[in-house]
């Protein structure tokens, strides 16, 4: 069951370690319209991703404390309930090797920081027009 | 003599009283200070903490509208809204931008990093340069223009990545120039500066500037040109390659260029260096060959595994796993092909490596 269907709003997880980040994807998320989940390392990601539903959508940064955000692209994978989840990787620059690496381990996407914040929210409502 | 002695000994019990004394004094006063000192840090951080949690809100709410009214900014907390404004500048890109220059107009801070520039302290006018780049202000120009020049790596660098902000088409030609000369400037900063431009304004402007610099010069820039894979620069630095004397550096660092852009016409060049007499020449020419050879450079890449230098049979190596041509049943069948002495030895870890690479991409993929 996606959380879509408790909360009334589509559900996005975000992992993201860097703070002012993380609060300004927050804002704008909630402005669009999405419940925002948030783990601030891969730890804590690591640990909602066993404990919590499947949500709409899953943003993920490459590079999270402990463990990486290309680390946790093949244990999302692996779960049977989030294998249809759109993932959104992003990246705090555009080296080729860490993108070519997330889109082979399942990633469906990627965005490359800085952002602009309307491109993001758009991609973010395409993946959920094609998942719904 | 008994009263010499007593006198003597009420001597030592008043130091020692006086020490004993002076000792708690001084306890109590670094106390005291640390006390003081850490309640100080506490409402500053509190303080810093209040102006994060009204700031931060209203900064990423103009990103979609523009607010009604704004807070005044009290100037102990000037520097921290410059911070806090700056690092949401550089998470965001496109029209975002201009609403966060709006707020920073409409709150006068603008005029405040406009007297931070001229009379700040090197943080205050770091900050301003950072600012006023964002902002694209260009009354500022002349003065960013002049802190390029600045003995001071850290203010000419950031002056000019400002200036690039500001406008990159006008920006480029005042610091190529700097870009030959500043030693002390960092090549990642110069290279993420050059990237801040565009290709298209920085190819050209290098190509010229190396066509008619000294080699070593020269080498430098192309250098810079490899980093950002200009093609547009090829035409330029080809004619490079037939002048007399040719400059070793200046080889290398063509041939390097020659394989970030990977254009098919370069590949006669690169293999005709592959046998350069001089070993760093060879080494990049193999690694030239590695981005962008064809099948029947593996022969090539093969001999140089046999090189007399360390480095030229590393880079071949390593050229031979990654050849666009190669796939991993080759490279099998290669490695057991090679007589088992350093040919072999040598490639080795590449060939696992590559395979490990793949073993990740397709169990990323099946688990998908």
């Amino acid at each position: 069951m996606s959380t879509t269907e408790t909360t009334g709003k589509p559900t996005l997880f975000m992992a993201e370690d860097e703070e002012d980040t993380a609060s300004l994807l927050k804002f704008l998320l909630e402005r669009a319209g999405y419940h925002v989940i948030h783990a601030p390392d891969g730890h804590q990601a690591q640990q909602l991703i066993d404990t919590m539903a499947p949500p709409s959508l899953v943003l993920l940064d490459i590079m999270l404390p402990h463990v990486s955000g290309l680390q946790l692209l093949p244990y999302i994978r692996k779960k049977t309930e989030w294998q249809r989840v759109p993932i959104i990787m992003l990246t705090a620059d555009s080296s080729e090797h860490d993108i070519q690496q997330a889109l082979a381990a399942g990633a469906n996407d990627y965005m490359v920081k800085p952002f602009n914040p309307r491109e993001l929210t758009a991609r973010l409502s395409r993946f959920l027009k094609l998942a719904a | 003599m008994t009263g010499v002695v007593e006198t003597l000994s009420q001597s030592i019990v008043d130091v020692g009283w006086l020490a004993i004394f002076t000792i708690h004094g001084l306890i109590l006063f670094l106390l005291g200070w640390t006390l003081i000192i850490r309640r100080l840090r506490v409402s500053t951080d509190r303080r810093r903490q209040e102006m994060v949690c009204i700031w931060r809100p209203i900064l990423a709410q103009s990103l979609i509208e523009a607010p009604d009214t704004l807070p005044s900014i009290h100037p102990r907390d000037r520097l921290l809204f410059l911070y806090l404004w700056n690092h949401l500048q550089e998470s965001i890109k496109g029209e975002s931008s201009d609403a966060l220059c709006a707020v920073m107009r409409r709150t006068g801070m603008d005029h405040v990093v406009q007297y931070y520039l001229t009379k700040g302290t090197l943080r205050q006018q770091l900050l301003a340069i950072v600012t006023l780049g964002h902002l694209k202000e260009q009354a500022a120009w002349d003065r960013l223009g002049e802190l390029a020049h600045d003995a001071n790596a850290f203010r000419s660098l950031e002056a000019a990545r400002a200036l690039v902000r500001i406008d990159a088409p006008r920006a480029i030609p005042v610091l190529v120039p700097l870009i030959s000369q500043r030693a002390d400037w960092s090549p990642l900063k110069i290279l993420a500066i050059l990237q801040g431009a565009g290709n298209e304004h920085v190819a050209q402007a290098l190509g010229e500037a190396a066509v008619n610099a000294e080699p070593l010069i020269a080498a430098r820039l192309i250098r810079f040109l490899g980093s950002i894979r200009s093609h547009r620069a090829l035409p330029l630095i080809r004619p490079l390659l037939v002048r007399q004397p040719l400059h070793e550096d200046v080889l290398a660092s063509c041939l390097a260029l020659f394989g970030q852009c990977s254009d098919p016409r370069d590949l006669p060049t690169v293999r005709q260096y592959s046998a350069h007499p001089t070993w760093f020449i060879r080494v990049q020419a193999a690694a030239a060959l590695g981005k962008m050879g064809v099948e029947e450079d593996a022969a090539i890449l093969i001999g140089l595994l046999n090189d007399t230098h360390w480095w030229v049979r590393y880079r071949a190596a390593e050229a031979l796993s990654v050849l666009p041509t190669m796939t991993d049943d080759k490279l099998s069948l290669l490695v057991q092909t090679l007589p088992a002495g350093e040919e072999r030895h040598i490639l080795t870890p590449f060939v696992a490596k590559r395979f490990e690479t793949s073993l990740s991409q397709n169990s990323g993929l099946s688990a998908a």
